[in-house]
């Protein structure tokens, strides 16, 4: 009873459809966040890289990084742009040294994010970058992009394909949204914070398919940068 | 709702033209939970296993992570599904009802090529709008049968099959490590290993493995036969004090009191 | 050096068999013909002060400018061919604003100094399939003085495109006098108002005329208040306390 239609349709994975457009970009999932401390800033990514279908093209395929010792990005989107993109950074910072003698700020640095995101602007990186560090004074600083450039300063945010399951659970938490009479003036300490980008990634691995398998957490403090690794679910 | 309308059969389409306009006009009809999972069955020296993960998505989200997705059928007759839930779970609820049916007006034990024939005869009908993938094994007077059934129709036997988006990791393992004659132990860990194949590699399956093992006049279902996939313990606890969700204290209505001014009403003349 | 004038002084691009470009040479000779100008760095900020030539009774001598907005926090005082500063000034003012816009932060001192040094030696038959802009070596020299985070500093560009630090420095005709002047009265604890007074001491030393609000121009950049050209009236203040 076999017959050539019956294979057509072996299993019920997106059926892929190939035209001869020019399409370049590609969404290799994921989820990132990012949380502003008091002296301190955390990002976090897991490693998990797909490309909006069901097969996984890499478990451990990062997508945050440490740019200088007081700065560090994670990315969702496209993962080729995003490596570009971080070289292009690395490169701006180094040539800075050289031309002012000095390292460059934070605050400028999320300024040269913008602008070579905006460079883009009609053909862009396709690359959702969360920016973190410690400015002159020690203080933390997050700032999130969309892929043209538009920056903002926050105390936290998500981006990727869990970012919808996480962005409310870290208002709650960290902005204290809809608690009566929380202190919403305090920030996250350092182990507040590791715990809740802990809990936030755990949670979203077992509702998101596209979230999973390591999780990588950078911390950023007067000390430096630290690495954070932690196992997470593989199915 | 008069007893006509509530006994009548099949499917309405009366808001096929409706639903037609509102998605030319951008309102996309509701997404349906997709078993985008890991189904198998083989053949082993006493009778039939079938295997399946746990896991329901809708799009990128897991809707469940421990649904059933072997079905009963009829006592000697269970059938895995793939593809849309709610057509697997209607189409092989349904296909056991008229089993037993069967059962009780012949008077013997329906055999799974009836099952079989049954349920192609019925999707072949909606021409794949019902979206049922099914992996059906059983035991039966002519001996064990494994047969896949698919959304058009089209049916296969085999020795041993996989269905859904996991097929081609579960096939993998099945390729290099099935042989005729396996034991029940060898059977079992082979489809188990076929499952976690789809719940590690293919990421419409995760979760659980749900095993059924159909031997003559006997059926073991081992729910959640292995569970490689537990939630790790937060870091912390979640819980919050008593009265930390904003409410309204409703006011009672203020002309409940019946002391409210007003003017009388004339009843002169 | 006019003894060994030769062939090898017109084009700007060779060197002599001494390995000198006479050129430049000529222009930084150019700028002992300048009006003088002075610098004073000290802990609270740095001072600028120049000379302005009144040359007839019937020039407005406000519309002699030589002391010139860089940035909020960048000035400039200049001697020699002035004309030359604006290309070099508006060069250094474009660089400011890039930086800033660039970095959302204010431009170095150093490194705006260095932009203009970049310019200075783009003159002669420029490199390959590049059209040259300048013919020859700008004719000026300019003290740029500068408030950043490494604190108030003065820094000294010559035709050559050479840039050096210094804590004081005077430049134009009345230079050398000045600068011995300079070295005598200089010291590097002074107050920002002390050093107000000597600038316009050693200008009025060098100077022909005698010195009033009208013929010379006093600027400070300081920490708190950035670049501030001083009004005739600030000026008369200083004038009095000489």
């Amino acid at each position: 009873m076999s017959s050539l239609l019956s294979h057509e349709i072996g299993y019920s994975a997106p059926i892929e459809v190939h035209n001869h457009g020019f399409s370049p970009y590609v969404n290799n999932e994921g989820t990132s966040l990012g949380i502003c401390g008091e002296d301190f800033v955390l990002v976090a990514s897991d490693t998990r890289q797909s490309n909006g279908g069901y097969s996984i093209n890499a478990r451990r395929s990062p997508k945050a990084f440490e740019l200088s010792n007081r700065t560090v990005i994670a990315t969702t989107g496209c993962a080729a742009d995003a490596k570009q993109l971080v070289e292009d950074m690395e490169q701006r910072a180094q040539y800075y040294v050289h031309k002012h003698g000095r390292e460059m700020s934070t605050p400028a640095m999320a300024q040269v994010l913008s602008q070579l995101l905006y460079t883009r602007r009609f053909f862009p990186y396709y690359v959702f970058p969360i920016f973190a560090g410690l400015d002159a004074k020690g203080k933390g600083a997050v700032y999130n992009y969309d892929a043209i450039g538009n920056i903002e300063c926050v105390s936290h945010y998500a981006y990727g394909s869990a970012a919808a399951l996480l962005q409310p659970f870290l208002d709650n938490q960290i902005n204290k949204a809809h608690q009566r009479g929380a202190d919403t003036t305090a920030k996250p300490s350092r182990a507040q914070a590791v715990k809740l980008a802990i809990d936030a990634f755990t949670s979203a691995t077992e509702r998101d398919i596209y979230t999973g398998d390591w999780l990588e957490i950078f911390i950023v403090d007067s000390e430096g940068v630290h690495k954070l690794t932690r196992e997470l679910k593989h199915d | 709702m008069s007893p006509i309308l509530e006994s009548a059969a099949g499917f309405k389409f009366d808001n096929v033209k409706r639903n037609q306009l509102l998605s030319e006009k951008g309102n996309a009809a509701p997404r349906a939970t997709k078993t985008g999972t890991t189904i198998v069955g083989l053949i082993f020296k006493d009778g039939i296993i079938l295997g399946a993960d746990t896991r329901a998505t809708s799009g990128p989200i897991v809707a469940d992570k421990n649904c059933e997705k072997i079905h009963y059928l009829a006592p000697n007759m269970y059938c895995c599904g793939a593809g849309t839930a709610a057509d697997t779970e209607f189409t092989t609820s349904m296909a056991s009802s008229q089993l037993a049916l069967h059962s009780l007006n012949t008077g013997r034990e329906a055999r799974v090529a009836t099952a079989m024939t049954m349920l192609k005869q019925y999707l072949f009908r909606y021409q794949g709008h019902i979206g049922a993938y099914l992996v059906l094994g059983g035991y039966d007077v002519t001996g064990p049968h494994l047969y896949t059934i698919h959304a058009h129709g089209s049916t296969d036997k085999l020795p041993f099959v996989t269905m859904g988006s996991g097929s081609l990791a579960a096939m993998s393992v099945f390729e290099s490590r099935w042989r005729a004659g396996l034991s029940r132990e060898e059977g079992i860990e082979l489809v188990k290993d076929a499952i976690e194949a789809g719940i590690f590699n293919d990421l419409g399956s995760g979760s659980n493995v749900d095993v059924c093992v159909i031997t003559r006049n006997n059926v073991e279902y081992l729910r959640n036969y292995v569970m490689p996939n537990e939630r790790v313990e937060k870091e912390q606890s979640y819980k919050f004090a008593p009265g930390t969700t904003e409410f309204i204290v409703p006011k009672p209505p203020a002309t409940l009191s019946g002391e409210e001014e007003g003017t009388a009403m004339d009843v002169s003349a | 050096m006019f003894l060994t004038r030769s062939e090898y002084d017109r084009g700007v691009n060779t060197f002599s068999p001494e390995g000198r470009l006479f050129q430049v040479e000529y222009a930084i000779e150019a700028i002992k013909l300048g009006s003088t100008a002075i610098g004073i760095r000290t802990l609270e900020g740095v001072i600028l002060a120049v000379e302005k030539r009144i040359t007839s009774p019937l020039l407005v001598a406000d519309s002699i400018e030589k002391i010139l907005e860089i940035d909020s926090h960048i000035g400039c005082a200049m001697s020699g061919l002035t004309a030359d500063s604006r290309t070099m000034i508006e060069h250094a003012r474009v660089e400011a604003q890039n930086h800033t816009f660039t970095y959302e932060e204010v431009i170095p001192v150093e490194s705006v100094t260095q932009a203009v040094c970049d310019l200075a030696l783009r003159f002669g038959e420029g490199a390959e399939g590049q059209e040259s802009t300048m013919s020859r070596p700008f004719g000026v020299s300019l003290l740029i003085a500068g408030v950043d985070e490494r604190g108030p500093q003065l820094y000294h560009t010559d035709p050559s495109g050479t840039f050096l630090h210094y804590e004081a420095k005077a430049i134009g005709a009345g230079s050398e006098g000045a600068q011995t002047e300079l070295q005598e009265q200089f010291h590097r604890d002074m107050a920002l108002a002390d050093a107000e007074v000597l600038a316009l001491k050693v200008l009025k030393q060098v100077m022909e005329e005698k010195l009033s609000n009208t013929n010379v121009q006093l600027a400070k950049v300081t920490e708190q208040s950035g670049y501030h050209i001083y009004s005739k009236e600030e000026l008369q203040e200083v004038i009095a306390r000489m």
